[in-house]
């Protein structure tokens, strides 16, 4: 078999031109999210001499024998796993600082200051109908503080639970998509551009399911993916052409757990996590909030039922309510305030009563407790916050060494872009001599 | 092979910009507001010392006005023990004339009249009120200190003590001081007062014994006797006056103490402040005009 020059030069141009396409489809998409730069691999076309032949010459050209996809697996599956990790941390901090700014901004430490200093005052004088009435005032302030301490906190939770909502639905979204785009891989040639198309779907889908839930992934050997939830063990939540259906419930303090399939499953990273975690640390200062209001209730109270109001009559409560929630201030009128030991006349200025109340408020310290919470949280938030910003340099890098590996570099193109059009040209060349060949032949006479 | 990606040198240019422009916003945030803290978490030990720090800003404010409260109450006590010696004085001197034997009966009913006028004076001064309206001498009662029973004669009938005012830090003061405490006294082992004192002058010099003059002499003894008593608690007085003075001297000390801390944990140190944003400025700057440079070279512009 010889050779042809022209069919040669014409599958060089061919080669060349889809080289080109290949550089061009690179060029734009440059910036595509999840996009992974393309190369051709070549190969020349030839065959090997037959049986007495042994000296031909039979070279047919070049082909392309496939479009390369510049994928490096393990990179991928770092900034799945660590892009995982960071957006658990994100998801924490920013439920925890939502906390914290409930807390901190309801000015509740101050309001509570401002009621212990109220009573010590009022101690200069108990009768004083002024004083009495601004330490009625100051109580109103405090729980009402207290309330709206309490419906902030209430706010945080609702939204994290929203948020977590609207993540679960998407789990299941892009877990549909995931075997919807399995199925057609299993379909697809290998190495066409439909193929490639699809795995960068893929993967593309894998790094935002691993931005709520963290996955681990076995690639099988038609390019499908297998994931499961919450560890190597874990439920399949993808399983080539199939979904399981990811669900959350709410329990009674607002906290949240996960069940894939009806089976329970405890995801490790991913912002369903962060949230799962701030809405436990929430259910947590819910608590001691609650806690700190019942003991300011029940002390207040108990010390105004020892004692003798203004007008000589035993003490009732200053506040009803059994929580942060619910406390209320129980009367207006500043004269029910119990400064009196029991048993004492009308106006009686004994303020025996008044300093057993600061003693016992003095024990239970609601200010210093407020503190404590405050503290609580705030060191929370400022010992996440370093550990979200380790994890969050370290998920950047991993995806600038993924971008750096299998991104565009525009460079690359222009340089690329030379040379298929040179190779281009020079088939056309090629082209012209086969012709000027074949013109020589004939123009024989 | 090393591939730089272009879309991985813009992402590390930005990361390395935001990086940057967020500190410099952090420090101008400090600098603009004067605190180092915008929240809590910032610095949650610091923010929890600012708010004992605060706490106790505003109970120290409260110890202040109980304090000022108290050396009202207790100068308004000096003053009038002050105007008890003077009737005192005036009393003796009274009894003193009425003690001369040379007067006649008319003159001493004109000093019994003028002893008489005296005792109701003292009965209303031992009545005063103080800067809130309530009985000065009366201890904790909410009424008059002292009444007028049947016959004229002034009993007293507020509670024991006067009561403790709280000044900060578990000091406290006594805030006044009980009609008994300085107008009782006991002449010759039998206890009296100074006000029966004065009736029963008046009373004698009116003509109700039968030798006035004695009587009038024989009541220079407890008179004295009661100026002591009266002079003695202005001391007291005077004594836990300078007592306010000292624990307010030591709450202005303390007050200036915790607002240093508060400077020293919160306030921004301003010329730090200004130098690191410089530097981060410098950075900022530098990195933004070599990615200018950096951005502009695309070999499309060469091989164009």
């Amino acid at each position: 078999m010889a050779s042809d020059l022209l069919s040669i030069a014409k599958s060089g141009a061919q080669t060349a031109r889809t080289a080109l396409d290949v550089t061009a489809q690179n060029i734009a998409n440059a910036s595509s999210d999840g996009y992974i730069r393309r190369s051709v691999r070549l190969e020349e076309v030839s065959a090997a001499g037959g049986y007495g032949r042994a000296g031909d010459v039979s070279l047919s050209g070049v082909r392309l024998d496939r479009v390369v996809r510049n994928a490096d697996m393990f990179r991928q599956s770092e900034v799945r796993r660590t892009g995982s990790d960071a957006a658990r941390a994100n998801a924490e901090v920013a439920g925890l600082e939502n906390i914290q700014s409930a807390v901190e901004q309801s000015n509740l430490y101050s309001s509570i200051v401002e009621y212990e200093a109220s009573l010590q005052r009022l101690a200069s004088d108990p009768v004083d109908s002024s004083l009495r009435a601004s330490v009625v005032e100051s109580a109103r302030t405090m729980s009402r503080t207290f309330n709206i301490a309490s419906s902030a906190l209430d706010a945080v939770g609702t939204s994290l639970r929203f948020e977590a909502t609207d993540s679960v639905d998407q789990v299941n979204v892009l877990a549909t998509e995931l075997s919807r785009v399995n199925l057609r891989l299993a379909r697809a040639a290998d190495a066409s551009s439909d193929q490639t198309t699809l795995l960068d779907q893929r993967d593309s889908l894998l790094q935002q399911l691993s931005e709520h839930v963290d996955v681990t992934t076995t690639f099988n050997v038609d390019q499908t993916v297998t994931v499961r939830l919450g560890g190597s063990a874990g439920p399949q939540l993808v399983n080539g052409g199939a979904a399981s259906t990811f669900a959350m419930a709410t329990a009674a303090n607002g906290t949240i757990s996960f069940t894939l399939g009806a089976v329970a499953v405890t995801p490790a990273a991913g912002s369903l996590t962060g949230k799962s975690q701030a809405l436990t640390k929430l259910a947590d200062v819910r608590t001691n909030l609650d806690a700190l209001a019942n003991g300011l209730i029940s002390t207040v109270n108990a010390a105004q039922a020892n004692g003798a109001a203004l007008d000589g009559s035993a003490g009732t409560a200053m506040f009803t309510g059994t929580g942060a929630g619910d406390i209320a201030v129980a009367f207006d009128d500043g004269a029910k305030i119990a400064t009196a030991p029991s048993g004492s006349g009308a106006n009686s200025r004994d303020p025996g009563n008044l300093t057993a109340m600061r003693n016992a408020l003095a024990t239970g310290d609601p200010a210093g407790n407020m503190d404590k919470l405050l503290f609580d949280i705030s060191s929370a938030v400022a010992g996440r916050t370093i550990t979200r910003d380790a994890l969050n340099s370290i998920a950047d890098s991993a995806s600038v060494a993924l971008q750096a590996q299998a991104g565009v570099d525009l460079d690359h193109e222009a340089v690329n872009l030379i040379r298929y059009q040179q190779a281009f040209q020079a088939s056309g060349r090629v082209m012209q001599t086969a012709k000027d060949i074949f013109d020589t032949l004939i123009g024989i006479r | 092979m090393i591939n730089n990606s272009t879309s991985a040198f813009f992402e590390r240019s930005t990361m390395g910009l935001s990086g940057l422009r967020k500190q410099a916003e952090t420090i101008q945030n400090q600098l603009a507001t004067g605190q180092k803290m915008a929240r809590s978490s910032d610095d949650p030990v610091g923010a929890s010392k600012l708010r004992l720090l605060a706490r106790a800003d505003s109970l120290s404010n409260i110890d202040t006005v109980n304090a000022n409260r108290a050396s009202t109450d207790l100068t308004l006590t000096d003053t009038a023990l002050g105007s008890f010696a003077d009737y005192i004085a005036r009393v003796r001197e009274l009894a003193m004339q009425a003690g001369n034997d040379t007067l006649t009966g008319t003159q001493r009913v004109g000093i019994a009249t003028e002893l008489e006028q005296i005792h109701g004076n003292l009965v209303a001064l031992a009545n005063t009120r103080d800067s809130a309206g309530h009985s000065l001498f009366g201890g904790e009662t909410a009424g008059n200190a002292y009444t007028l029973d049947g016959s004229g004669n002034a009993v007293y009938a507020g509670t024991a003590s006067a009561g403790e005012l709280p000044l900060g830090d578990g000091q406290t003061v006594s805030r006044g001081l009980t009609g008994p405490e300085f107008l009782n006294f006991s002449v010759n082992g039998n206890p009296t007062d100074l006000m029966a004192v004065v009736k029963q002058l008046a009373d004698a010099v009116g003509g109700a014994v039968a030798d006035p003059a004695a009587a009038a002499r024989d009541s220079l003894d407890a008179l004295s006797t009661g100026l002591d008593a009266v002079t003695t608690s202005q001391t007291i007085v005077g004594a836990r006056l300078a007592w306010i003075d000292l624990t307010t001297e030591r709450r202005i000390d303390l007050s200036e103490l915790r607002t240093n801390e508060q400077i020293e944990v919160g306030a921004t140190d301003e010329a730090s402040a200004i130098a690191r944003l410089q530097e981060v400025m410098l950075a900022l700057e530098a990195s933004q005009a070599s990615f200018a440079k950096l951005a502009k070279l695309s070999l499309f512009d060469v091989v164009g």
